[in-house]
């Protein structure tokens, strides 16, 4: 799979000119592939600009009789409502899983990424043993981790904390991180550092000077990657900070999501903004998040 | 730097290079040097990996209690991490004394196994239509990212959107279009709860085992395709003989892969579910999650959960020798 990055997109198959059913086919199946991938998302922001009482309607109308930004405006604390409490939490937890998961990002990129250089490079000891022992991490439940964290982080006074969450996050993000840049490394020509040495850089400056600067996209794969696992991430950040204004937005959004007496048009519009940063990011940086995910799992 | 780099010298072998030029240069040899460039990111995983899965390790052989402060503890950088009391194997016998834990067990392997099904035969689908060739098929690929970048908080409160009794589009759409009377409870049922939350994984998961597909895919040669036509085979016949055989590594990692992240699903069953109804949608995560976290009880729940970390275990066993031996055996 390695070759597979750097290779133009070979031509798919059916090259011969179809017929008309078979192209009605194709465009069926198509436009079925695009309901079933993005239907319930656009639906997500439907009902999102809708007013609960039209959600209820039947029968349901096909176009949305009223749209509204009410809802927005309620989670967003411009209108005062009955749950505002709960409302009043989704901007500062916002904040908190953007510090967090900038946080994990940077130190991911900046510690992950020397070592997948080392794995796609160096022979050394022990070498075989430690990638598999981050293979295995990789693998690992990270459900299991929570009670230790829970015990640890409370004897060493992180719990309800960003920096606990910010370790948290790195047990299950690590890992991927360490797998994507070895992969991406791999498609590095290794003449490149070669040339570098004879040029008289040292190891070193070999890395930072010459095979970081072309490694944007396998940055960016491995960075946009982990922001996302970040930014989605539910369960640590539920059982860990549950002090209020400590904790995430995904746990704020499920909390919403368990009270009887919130509109689920509300509930949508908070999943919705909830889930736009995640999806944006992913949707700009699609190309080479492509590319570093398949390299990186394809290769193993 | 790049200007340099098309300097006539022929590239050397790095070691005559270095100490050529002496000098500033930092004289280390490959394995040391390996070793400093890898050694953070192994101590930041033993640090929050490791550590913590020794301690939960150990947490499962004892009587947790967190609200004793007394009692055996080891004192470390000034922090007091209690030991709690070592009762053997007592967590582990009481919970496999627990008809609720075999329940959960083969309801984990009911859920795993067709979530295994769903995900790479929709996977495989998906990417079969994707990787033919049609007006906006770039678009397409963005599309696929967007199930896959949600939170699954999101996807979960999404399909409730979608499958719920009352305001469900899903429900109110089919009535309007004349093939539903009633409206359906998805969620009364616990067999059909289990099955919605298989879905609704799927949905969520299948995009990346189609990305994995279409990565596999693309790698196979136009020439095998156009044989295969020359000898007269049509669409089934080169999907059978040609795409098929070629993506068989992929297709047995998709099987790993969907397997492992089926036994860890946990965040869904908490937004739709919540293991109800009448624990008929609790798995094996959710049993320890929620003996850990709803009732505090961290003995039983760390063994249940070391149960599962087992399963994984095993897995990656299997995966590390089955791929990474067979397929590539450079690795």
């Amino acid at each position: 799979m390695a070759t597979a990055m750097a290779r133009p997109r070979s031509r798919p198959a059916g090259r011969r000119a179809r017929s008309p059913q078979s192209r009605a086919l194709l465009y069926a199946l198509v436009a079925v592939v695009v309901l079933w991938l993005i239907g319930p998302f656009v639906w997500l922001f439907v009902t999102s600009v809708s007013y609960q009482r039209n959600l209820l309607s039947r029968p349901l109308p096909f176009v949305p009789p009223e749209v509204t930004l009410e809802n927005y405006r309620m989670i967003l604390g411009l209108v005062r409502f009955h749950a505002e409490g709960q409302a009043a939490k989704i901007l500062p937890s916002m904040l908190n899983t953007f510090i967090v998961a900038s946080v994990v990002t940077v130190v991911n990129l900046a510690v992950g990424t020397t070592a997948g250089y080392a794995y796609a490079r160096f022979r050394f000891p022990l070498k075989t043993f430690s990638l598999f022992a981050v293979l295995f991490t990789r693998m690992l439940p990270t459900v299991v981790l929570i009670p230790a964290f829970f015990v640890i982080f409370r004897a060493l006074g992180l719990q309800n904390t960003l920096t606990g969450l910010v370790l948290a996050y790195c047990s299950f993000t690590l890992p991927f991180t360490v797998w994507i840049m070895k992969a991406y490394f791999e498609t590095v020509p290794a003449d490149l550092d070669k040339s570098a040495l004879v040029d008289g850089c040292n190891r070193f400056q070999a890395y930072y000077k010459v095979v970081l600067p072309v490694s944007g996209p396998g940055l960016v794969a491995g960075g946009a990657f982990t922001f996302m696992l970040c930014w989605n991430e539910f369960v640590v950040a539920q059982v860990l900070n549950t002090k209020p204004g400590t904790t995430t937005l995904p746990p704020v959004i499920a909390a919403m999501n368990g009270q009887v007496n919130v509109d689920y048009s509300v509930i949508a519009a908070s999943g919705f903004l909830g889930a736009l940063p995640a999806v944006l990011l992913v949707l700009i940086f699609q190309k080479y998040m492509v590319q570093g995910l398949t390299a990186g799992s394809v290769k193993g | 730097m790049a200007r340099e780099l098309r300097s006539p010298v022929p590239a050397a072998p790095s070691r005559v290079a270095t100490t050529r030029r002496g000098g500033r240069a930092i004289r280390l040899p490959e394995g040391p040097f390996a070793w400093l460039l890898v050694a953070p990111a192994l101590a930041v995983i033993v640090a929050v990996v490791a550590a913590p899965l020794a301690y939960s390790l150990w947490l499962s052989f004892t009587d947790v209690n967190l609200l004793r402060t007394t009692g055996p503890a080891v004192e470390l950088f000034g922090m007091r991490l209690p030991l709690y009391r070592w009762v053997g194997l007592k967590n582990y016998l009481q919970i496999f004394d627990d008809p609720l834990y075999w329940a959960s067990l083969w309801r984990t392997l009911y859920f795993v196994g067709a979530f295994v099904i769903e995900a790479t035969l929709v996977g495989l689908g998906v990417a079969l239509v994707l990787n033919e060739r049609f007006a906006g098929r770039p678009l397409m690929r963005s599309l696929l990212l967007v199930p896959w970048s949600l939170s699954r908080v999101v996807v979960g409160l999404l399909w409730i959107g979608i499958l719920d009794f009352e305001f469900g589009a899903f429900n109110g759409y089919m009535q309007r279009l004349g093939l539903l009377s009633g409206s359906i409870a998805f969620f009364k049922d616990g067999f059909s709860a289990l099955n919605v939350l298989v879905s609704v994984y799927m949905w969520n998961q299948a995009p990346f085992a189609t990305l994995l597909f279409l990565a596999g895919m693309q790698s196979i040669s136009e020439d095998l395709y156009a044989a295969a036509e020359v000898d007269g085979a049509g669409y089934w016949q080169r999907f059978r003989y040609v795409t098929l055989p070629a993506l068989r590594p992929i297709l047995f990692l998709v099987l790993v892969l969907c397997t492992v992240n089926g036994f860890l699903m946990l965040d869904l069953i908490y937004v739709l579910t919540m293991g109800g109804p009448a624990n008929e949608t609790t798995t094996i995560s959710w049993l320890g999650f929620q003996t850990s976290f709803a009732f505090f009880k961290f003995g039983p729940g760390t063994a249940i959960l070391y149960t599962l970390t087992g399963l994984c275990l095993l897995l990656t066993f299997l995966y590390h020798r089955l791929i990474l031996a067979r397929f590539e055996p450079e690795a």
